[in-house]
């Protein structure tokens, strides 16, 4: 499957960090991914009074210390403080040391829906409060969405590097890997720290509160019964760089990415569309050079909405027929952590290969005739997992799909 | 796997709606005539503390779109839906072409007006998610890039990049890169920047007052593969660079992006014909100037004028009028042939830089909006 492309074209995983409600780093997120936990809790990160509802997956104990040691913390918004400690944890696990990363060549970037609206909305209280004059300067000199990729090059002192912060929503971390991915191939750089993150906000809660796509509970993808996301908070980070270069440094390869693709559906602001969310799944198979039958599993945008979960089933039947692999959703775990949920997701395909089970899609009772897939319901299963896809959606129907394989020295 | 091709694309249209007016033309000669166009700001429209702006003349959204679908369409979006009108022309898309042509916008963080008018709802209102679903997706940044898909049937990557000042030269690179990779036929890739109150406030107190005063508007490129343009090319995109500074020493970082930039080129810095800094207020800028002036040459600036004089600080889309400022120019200098350096600085850290061969031939008045 993988002939023709040469070591030096081929892109590997070396690396992952992950700083989510159910697990900081890679150890307690296994664990989690296996036991089907749920970062489900009582938001605390913003005033709830007079919202009927207010569950999130927000994340509790990060401390920032632990992981920022150059950068004042107070210069760095909540959403820059994932990304720099998923940065962290995945350059940790990919055995660079800063040494290594200054003497190659170094590309960042970082996906996000809301980049610090967290700190945009504390800013707008004030406003709203005492007037504009009032607004604190530390505040506002951090709210700048290229800094959830300046920061991390702060930290590491790269200043060799590119830092792009893509803003493409709720799928913008496939896009942040799709990027790493074809900037390693195309000669562009050696290594890619590439992934996403967000923070949990009033804003973007209330936004999909107003839609009816907040669920009041539990969020359950392809349940009969769904009622919508809950909203979530972190960041994966995950290294990249070429088989040769993994290989030269005797590097831990997590998996392969084999291929993406990118579509929009040019079609709706806020409901997807079946025909060009399919479309972006045969484009990153086909970049892949992977048939439908050949994916193990689907690791879904699955967000838990009405909407959602109907058409991304409809798209996935369009180019799987009536095989479709078994389709989950992280999110029934995760909540929806916005433009860290497809690099989180993709991180949990990654371990899903290398520790050989599929996470379950929790909270599920009975599944909706109209989202017929088996969606490893509550409990995780053994299983030999060889390649996986892995689905962003996103508003404004920015579609990212990345696929991932096995990597297996024998057959290298 | 798609076929891979390192060929330097070409840049075969562009557009701007900015300070200057609201089309390629009013830009392209804005330039050529070296208007300043700073007035006083209308408090009572813009509550700001801010005494000039450059803002886009008679920029009203319904007035350029009509008034279906721009109801509540914010400014950053209403500019980048026109200004990638003008640049596509009349007419829709073949199926075809619809799915080959990728859009990358890029950006400082959105419209935080948007944003900030969202969540102000929220707080006001007799409950706090009694807000207008209309406006939902406006306080997300890709909603510019977004809406340009859906208004103008653009089907291929969408992608909303955030780099600050240099964005525009983030979205030619990365454009440069689905071009190289066969994930597109062709790419429009630009930056916008909106006017705004919450804009003006925040940089205010962001940079403690000393930022300056602030422009906006957007540009937008047409780029192709150079064995494919459908277009008579502009100019070749040689080499786009692009560094952090991660220490304060943005001089350091400027050269040596300059450097990489100028090599990949394969040009010598006496070479260089045309060049622009992005004049990023503070330190920063003033270590850009210099190290443009080292790198480059000083009669290659000098024959570029300097946007913030004209159109003051103009954000995210900065970088993307230095590159159609150098355009206008081609097409009235002798410049055929010879390269242009472009430099883009953040005060947040990211450093950028384009190194164009401008056309042998750019045809007349070199084509904005054509």
């Amino acid at each position: 499957m993988r002939a023709g492309r040469s070591d030096a074209s081929r892109v590997v995983i070396t690396g992952l960090g992950i700083v989510s409600s159910i697990g900081i780093g890679i150890p307690d997120f296994v664990d989690s991914l296996r036991s089907g936990r749920s970062g489900a809790k009582p938001i605390t990160s913003f005033d709830t009074t007079g919202y009927d509802y207010s569950i999130g997956c927000e994340i509790t104990g990060f401390e920032p210390g632990q992981w920022i040691k150059n950068v004042p913390t107070e210069e760095l918004g909540r959403t820059s403080q994932f990304s720099i400690a998923a940065a962290r944890m995945a350059i940790e696990d990919a055995g660079l040391s800063t040494d290594d990363l200054r003497s190659l060549s170094c590309q960042i970037s970082i996906g996000t829906t809301d980049g610090e609206s967290k700190d945009l909305d504390h800013l707008t209280e004030t406003q709203v409060l005492s007037g504009w004059e009032a607004l604190d300067p530390v505040i506002c000199s951090r709210i700048y969405a290229n800094l959830l990729s300046v920061a991390i090059a702060r930290e590491f002192g790269l200043s060799h590097a590119e830092t792009t912060t893509i803003a493409t929503a709720c799928s913008a971390g496939n896009y942040s890997i799709g990027n790493g991915f074809d900037a390693i191939r195309v000669g562009d750089t050696d290594i890619a720290l590439c992934g996403g993150a967000d923070a949990v906000c009033r804003k973007t809660f209330t936004a999909f509160y107003r839609l009816g796509t907040i669920a009041p509970d539990c969020c359950r993808p392809f349940d009969r019964d769904r009622q919508g996301i809950l909203t979530g908070e972190g960041a994966g980070v995950l290294v990249l760089e070429s088989l040769e270069s993994a290989l030269t440094r005797g590097a831990t390869i997590h998996a392969e990415v084999l291929g993406y693709g990118l579509t929009c559906d040019a079609y709706h602001p806020v409901a997807p569309e079946a025909a060009s969310v399919a479309r972006c799944m045969d484009i990153a198979l086909r970049d892949a050079n992977v048939k439908p039958h050949e994916v193990d599993l689907i690791s879904a945008h699955g967000t838990g909405t009405k909407a959602n979960d109907v058409t991304e089933v409809r798209a996935i039947r369009e180019v799987f027929g009536d095989t479709v692999p078994r389709t989950i959703s992280l999110k029934s775990m995760l909540g929806h952590t916005m433009g860290a949920a497809s690099a989180l997701s993709a991180i949990g395909c990654s371990l899903a290969i290398t520790h050989g089970f599929i996470p379950p899609t929790i909270n599920h009772r009975e599944t909706d005739p109209e989202c017929t897939i088996d969606c490893v319901p509550n409990t995780s299963v053994e299983a030999d997992l060889r390649i996986v896809q892995n689905n962003g959606l996103a508003f404004g129907g920015n579609n990212a799909v990345v696929i991932l394989g096995r990597y297996d020295e024998e057959h290298a | 796997m798609k076929t891979m091709t390192t060929a330097a694309p070409v840049i075969t249209g562009w557009s701007a709606i900015s300070p200057f007016g609201l089309d390629g033309h009013a830009f392209a000669t804005g330039i050529r005539e070296g208007r300043r166009t700073y007035a006083p700001v209308d408090h009572a429209v813009w509550p700001v503390p801010d005494e000039f702006a450059c803002l886009v003349p008679g920029f009203n959204v319904t007035e350029l779109l009509g008034n279906k679908g721009t109801r509540t369409m914010n400014r950053t979006t209403g500019l980048a839906v026109a200004t990638a009108g003008q640049v596509l022309g009349p007419g829709k898309p073949t199926a075809r072409a619809a799915e080959g042509t990728a859009f990358t916008l890029g950006t400082t963080t959105g419209s935080a007006q948007s944003m900030m008018d969202f969540t102000r709802q929220s707080l006001v209102g007799e409950r706090p998610y009694l807000v207008e679903p209309a406006l939902v997706p406006y306080g997300v940044m890709n909603v510019a890039a977004a809406r340009c898909a859906i208004w103008h049937g653009l089907k291929g990557p969408n992608t909303t990049i955030a780099t600050g000042r240099p964005a525009g030269i983030s979205a030619l690179s990365y454009a440069r890169r689905l071009l190289a990779t066969g994930r597109a036929e062709r790419a429009l890739a630009g930056a916008v920047e909106e006017y705004s109150v919450a804009r003006s406030w925040l940089h205010h107190h962001s940079r403690n007052g000393n930022g300056g005063p602030l422009g906006e508007g957007a540009a937008i490129f047409v780029i192709e593969p150079a064995s494919s343009a459908t277009r008579r090319p502009l100019a070749t995109l040689l080499a786009t660079e692009f560094r952090t500074c991660v220490d304060g020493d943005f001089g350091t970082v400027i050269r040596m992006a300059i450097r990489a930039a100028l090599a990949r080129g394969g040009v010598s810095a006496d070479e260089v014909f045309l060049a622009s800094p992005s004049g990023a207020p503070g330190p920063a800028g003033l270590a850009e100037r210099a190290a443009l002036a080292e790198a480059a040459n000083e009669t290659a600036i000098s024959r570029v004028p300097d946007l913030v004089e004209l159109i003051a600080d103009a954000g995210a889309a900065s970088a993307a009028f230095q590159i159609a400022a150098v355009l206008s120019l081609a097409a009235v200098l002798p410049a055929a042939g010879k390269p242009a350096l472009i430099t883009s600085v953040d005060p947040d850290g990211a450093v950028a830089c384009a190194l164009l061969r401008l056309a042998e031939d750019p045809g007349p008045a070199g084509n904005p909006g054509e």
